[in-house]
């Protein structure tokens, strides 16, 4: 069993040739490499499945045997520093690789058709490989230096990833400003990093984690200090996860491939920014105050995620504002103190999230076939809808993923959220409740996506289904529904969505003024202005195997992942194989109930949890189930028609919320507006400040010579007398300054 | 014969000193048959001297004597101790093989140089023995005199090969260099003539002897302007962007990789070994200006409409980090600062060249009017973005360990008060952030994008197996230095602790 651990070093290396041989091929051999095509694809899935093997087999050990193992070299020997490369094997690095390994194979199974048609198929598989070499390297790393290194390169990998493709100026602004954002979170990390060595003198995890405890115990150090660093150390997390203040750059990040969106801004490296806050937790504990700011940002981002996910028309937008939402839940539960459901949650998280990316991408691979390659058109969901006939088999999938996000019982999040959920009520009571109610946001946002996608009529082809119903003019809601005229009488304003009465109340509404028979307004988009008016009409097409198998293989996951937390009970002791790896791990709020599960207590919770989601889920059902379906509708309309008295006072309210949400939250625009901007008067100013005062002053000292040459010329003129003339100033001078100094030495 | 080579009296110094130029006279020679006679020759000519270095090194130079080492020492001048004086250290031997790398590289990225090619490609060599002479020589006189051989062959190839504004960027050129150089010589005729009627150049008599303190703040003063403009170090740095916004390529390569970097070694060889005590009392300074160098520069980047002016203001930039692992004064900032000498040597070469390629391809000279050249030349591409991403100081490239280095030579450094050293590290690393900015922005500018596919003449050829080889053979070296650092840092490890040894007994 030594041996398996000594030889583990390697976990990183093994796809490593991929990209080195690939990069080298694609520079070097062009012509021979594209013809290898898919060899290269089944080299790096082969070589990540024994990744994936060996870091599975190194998990069961840990089942049995719960132990660190730790192996460090030196990178630079010198006698004033040393920098030293290891690895670190615990249960979090084995929990974190087979994570990576087993969504990376499964999406890289799916790129090879996803992006098959794409010409830069051999670059994708590049990159990809490198990412999952350097997030292997992130999770195996024994020290803070190189956890930096790895958290750099993972960074760099998603900048070349978002900016595949690379002719569409958007890609190529999203991923300067995800670099740029990154870098300001390496920029506080490696600041927390040196100042954390400036303190214990150590970059090691075990050192560092032994010495700052002893500094907090004998109190021999500055807790402001030590708070700053550690603050600082936490902004690379607030950074890589998308938490709030930073996350700017995940929306836009989708931008890149779909698989991409599905490994690396879904599963894996936004992961990485809980990972590093695990891994720190031992630190970050023992100073109440920066656990209290994880929290408060966790909580932020939160709700912040969930509210701006309710306007998106991007399905994959939409998508990201979720992640984002369940990042928020995850960094919470640590900021808690509650190790190991942010760890649950961060795997079930990982594969339900997946399982959605990938099926939001078989949705916009067979979209893109009708309604063209623009983002705006295969990405958006007003033109989808009625999916479910034409793509079932992704229709489960994407289900399934839904519910599970949801937090339905026997699905995987279900599991880790409730846990969330209860240790929050149990940190505090706010907190609790915002979780709560967002737990009913979530439900209802994600089956808004769902239902906007999957039921209902295909929107592309709607002039096409009106005619029939020879309706003069239809128009889609983009909160998903379709108007009917007849109902738009009754009521002059429908309210199309209702939160959660109990908790703050917020109702979304399409405003739908009737001006002269147009029932338009900013959140009407007409379907005419896309002008489809072709005559034959393509229906989209179920993709094929290669991107249903990864989908289905995820969805076994997400069904029965949620086991590994689900306590058994086995000989009178509750046993559960997440506890068991997670063992030595600290748990603040269960301290005595680690063994002890309380079955009353959890079904309570479990019950109140599922109720929010699915009061969530039937709001979004009613709002979101197209009308000409169902006659179910119109008896709930018209109980809103009590409300129709009322509505005038909720138009403001919900017209904040729709544009806060239309708007990211306006958080995007106050970057732009300030950050960046004053980042480009500051270069305009220093610039000017360099060419016309700093150059200028060179410059004005040339011009002034070659003035004072010219005004000499000009004076000289060639005269012996003038130059006598100066020659006898010259002489008058020195002879008064020896005359001066002659009568002051006397 | 073979003894011969073998034995440590071989004058290996002077020959690579002497070789360079003497082969590039000959050139003279050559019968007049074109171009291509005078580039391979001067190829030829950069490769052997190349290899000599290496092997004289190779075989002669022991990596843990801090001592000079392959020294020699002839009579030239008798009546006022002039002697050619040379040898080198751990400190020099990497710039050394540095020039002999970047200069070779630079020769074959001159190839389409078609104007007075063989005047040109003199002048290269003449430089080439400058670069060598000024970094070997053990003399102070004589490393003056090299520091102003060097100098002429820059102006001419600037002002004749240069682009529309060539007269008046090389005049800028050498009127602040050569101003620069008057104190220079003031420095060394001051240093050298002090305390004795003998005047005393050697360079290992001179660092142990000391100095009234205002006189060796006056000297200090002296040769860090000199060095201030050679580095540069703000506010003396508004030649470079000029001079390297219009030189040739393959020129600008030299500059950036090497001519600059002979500023730092200055700072390092006379400065800190000669005037410790000066030294300590500037290095507070120098630190602070290091840092407003870091900012300024990279925030002047991004307002640089043109390409090579913006690469010019991050290389401003990243010496910045040279300066202030100087004036750190702890063994890694040192460290850091040697590090860093050889890593922008590469990257800021390798940058030059492939702005200079792309710029013989699409013949703009304004980002803003640049974009989707990613189409047509993907492998420039390729190679632009990786090294930007060293340049940016990403992990696994030199420029990230060199960075570290002097991240972690402040913080270990006993000097300071702690404020002032958290002061510090925060507006580096705010540079760090900013960096990004530009590089990154100047890279989408070019390359990103699809604005030129629809105009006529969009059609270039993807960089041939020449410059592939070249931009290639410069990325390994950055990738060697990032993943193994100890290649360059045992070079001069024991240089460095020496240096410093006079800081903590002195």
């Amino acid at each position: 069993m030594e041996h398996t651990y000594q030889y583990s070093w390697i976990i990183p290396f093994i796809p490593l040739p991929v990209p080195i041989l690939l990069g080298a091929g694609l520079l070097l051999f062009p012509t021979a490499t594209k013809n290898l095509r898919r060899m290269w694809t089944f080299l790096s899935i082969f070589l990540l499945s024994i990744v994936m093997i060996f870091s599975l087999y190194l998990s069961i050990q840990q089942i049995f045997l719960s132990c660190i193992h730790q192996n460090v070299w030196s990178w630079t020997i010198n006698n004033e520093f040393s920098f030293e490369f290891g690895y670190f094997i615990d249960p979090l690095t084995s929990i974190m690789s087979i994570l990576i390994t087993t969504v990376g194979i499964l999406v890289l199974i799916y790129s090879d058709n996803y992006m098959s048609h794409d010409q830069g198929y051999l670059r994708f598989f590049a990159y990809m490989s490198f990412f999952n070499t350097s997030m292997l390297g992130l999770v195996t790393s024994s020290n803070l230096i190189q956890v930096y290194f790895f958290w750099e390169l993972v960074g760099m990998c998603s900048y070349l990833l978002i900016g595949f493709w690379f002719t569409r100026p958007i890609a190529a602004n999203a991923c300067q400003k995800a670099f740029v954002t990154n870098r300001v979170g390496d920029f506080g990390l490696l600041l927390g990093i040196l100042g954390l060595y400036w303190i214990t003198g150590s970059f090691e995890f075990q050192d560092l984690f032994e010495i700052f405890n002893n500094l907090i115990l004998n109190n021999r150090v500055n807790l402001l200090f030590l708070t700053l660093c550690a603050f600082l150390l936490f902004v690379g997390p607030i950074a890589k996860s998308a938490q709030f203040p930073l996350h700017v750059w995940l929306p836009d990040a989708m931008e890149g491939p779909t698989p991409i969106s599905a490994l690396i801004h879904a599963a894996t490296m936004v992961a990485a920014g809980i990972f590093l806050v695990a891994r720190l937790l031992p630190l970050f504990i023992v100073i109440p105050s920066i656990m209290y700011i994880i929290s408060l940002i966790g909580i932020i981002t939160v709700l912040l995620g969930a509210t701006l996910a309710l306007a998106q028309k991007d399905i994959k937008r939409g998508l990201a504002y979720s992640t984002m939402s369940q990042l928020g839940y995850m960094m919470l539960a640590l900021g808690m103190g509650s190790y190991r459901s942010a760890l649950f949650h961060l795997i079930t998280h990982a594969y339900s999230k997946a399982l959605l990316f990938l099926g939001s991408g078989s949705i916009i691979h067979s979209m893109e076939a009708i309604v063209g390659y623009s983002p705006d058109k295969s990405q958006n969901m007003i033109l989808m809808g009625g999916l479910t006939k034409h793509v079932p088999i992704t229709k489960t999938a994407f289900l399934v993923g839904t519910l599970s996000l949801c937090g339905i019982p026997p699905l995987a999040c279900f599991w880790s959220k409730d846990e969330i959920l209860n240790d929050s009520l149990l940190f505090s009571p706010i907190f609790g409740i915002i979780a709560c109610s967002t737990a009913g946001l979530t439900a209802f946002y994600m089956f808004r996506i769902y239902l906007l996608t999957f039921e209902g009529h295909l929107n592309t082809y709607f002039i096409n289904y009106s005619g029939k119903k020879s309706r003069s003019f239809y128009s889609i809601s983009l909160w998903g529904k379709e108007e009917d005229k007849k109902l738009n009488r009754n009521f002059g304003l429908v309210p199309l969505l209702t939160m959660n009465n109990t908790k703050k109340a917020s109702f979304f509404c399409n405003k739908t003024y009737k001006i002269s028979n147009n029932v338009r307004n900013q959140t009407f988009i007409t379907v005419e202005n896309f002008g489809l008016n072709t005559r034959t009409f393509y229906y989209p097409h179920e993709s094929d195997n290669t991107i249903l198998f990864p989908m289905l293989v995820l969805l076994l996951f997400t069904l029965f992942i949620g086991a590994i937390g689900i306590p058994f009970n086995q000989e009178g002791i509750d046993f559960d194989i997440l506890s068991k790896l997670l063992t030595p791990s600290i748990n603040l709020l269960h301290t005595n109930s680690q063994n002890f599960v309380d079955w009353y207590e959890f079904l309570k919770n479990a019950i109140f949890s599922v109720s929010i989601a699915l009061f969530g889920i039937f709001i979004a059902y009613c709002l979101y189930k197209p009308f000409y379906s169902s006659k179910l509708n119109l008896t709930l309309l018209n109980s809103f028609k009590k409300w129709s008295s009322k509505r005038i006072r909720w138009e403001k309210p919900i017209n904040f919320v729709y544009n806060w949400s239309y708007n990211r939250g306006y958080i995007d625009t106050f970057f732009k507006k300030y950050l960046t901007e004053s980042i480009r008067k500051l270069a305009k100013q220093t610039n000017f400040f360099d060419k016309r005062i700093v150059d200028g002053i060179t410059n004005g000292v040339g011009i002034t010579s070659f003035f004072v040459g010219e005004v000499t010329k000009y004076i000289g003129g060639s005269r012996i007398s003038s130059y006598l003339f100066l020659y006898l100033c010259y002489v008058l001078i020195f002879l008064m300054i020896l005359f001066f100094f002659y009568f002051e030495k006397f | 014969m073979y003894l011969v080579f073998t034995t440590n009296d071989f004058p290996w110094l002077t020959i690579i000193v002497v070789f360079p130029i003497s082969a590039g006279s000959l050139m003279l020679f050559l019968p007049h048959r074109g171009n291509k006679v005078n580039k391979w020759y001067t190829i030829c000519i950069c490769i052997l001297e190349l290899l000599l270095t290496t092997y004289a090194f190779c075989y002669n130079f022991k990596m843990d004597d801090p001592l000079i080492q392959l020294s020699e020492d002839y009579k030239w001048i008798n009546f006022f101790d002039f002697y050619w004086r040379l040898g080198i250290d751990g400190l020099s031997i990497g710039t050394i093989l540095l020039t002999g790398f970047i200069t070779t590289l630079a020769t074959l990225a001159a190839f389409p140089v078609t104007r007075d090619s063989r005047l040109f490609h003199f002048l290269m060599l003449a430089m080439y023995s400058g670069q060598i002479g000024s970094f070997s020589s053990r003399d102070i006189l004589l490393f003056f005199i090299m520091w102003e051989l060097e100098l002429i062959p820059v102006y001419l190839l600037l002002s004749m090969w240069g682009g529309k504004k060539r007269l008046y960027s090389a005049t800028k050129f050498i009127l602040y260099t050569a101003g620069s150089s008057i104190f220079l010589l003031i420095g060394v005729l001051g240093i050298s003539l002090y305390g004795s009627n003998e005047p005393t150049l050697n360079l290992e008599l001179l660092a142990n002897q000391a100095y009234p303190v205002t006189l060796e703040i006056l000297f200090y003063i002296g040769f860090l302007i000199a060095f201030a403009v050679k580095l540069p170090i703000i506010p003396l740095h508004t030649w470079l962007p000029d001079t390297h916004g219009e030189a040739h390529y393959s020129t600008c390569m030299l500059l950036a990789g090497i001519l600059l970097k002979m500023g730092a070694y200055g700072l390092v060889r006379i400065n800190m070994e000669l005037l410790p005590h000066a030294h300590s009392m500037f290095s507070p300074w120098l630190m602070v200006v290091g840092t407003i160098q870091i900012i300024y520069a990279a925030s002047t980047s991004p307002g640089q409409r043109n390409l090579k002016k913006r690469i010019a203001y991050s290389s401003v930039s990243h010496m910045g980090f040279i300066i202030i692992g100087i004036g750190s004064i702890t063994d890694p900032g040192l460290n850091g600062a040697i590090l860093q000498i050889i890593s922008h040597g590469f990257i800021g070469a390798a940058l030059f060249f492939l702005a200079g390629t792309s710029y013989d391809r699409i013949r703009l000279v304004y980002l803003d009017e640049m974009g989707g050249m990613a189409i047509s030349i993907p492998k420039i591409f390729t190679m632009f973005t990786i090294l930007s991403m060293a340049s940016l100081a990403l992990p696994g490239m030199s420029g990230f360990v060199a960075e570290l280095i002097v991240f972690f030579g402040i913080i270990t450094s006993q000097k300071y008060f702690l404020i002032s050293k958290i002061l510090i590290i925060f507006v580096m690393a705010i540079g760090m952030i900013l960096t990004p900015i530009y590089l990154l922005s100047m890279s989408r500018q070019m390359f990103y994008g699809y604005k030129l596919i629809n105009a006529k003449n969009f059609s270039f050829f993807d960089s041939g197996p020449r410059e592939l080889f070249l931009s290639i053979s410069i990325l390994l070296p950055i990738i060697g230095i990032g993943i193994y650092p100890d290649f360059v840092l045992s070079l001069a490890s024991d240089k460095v602790e020496s240096i410093l040894s006079n800081y903590f007994y002195g």
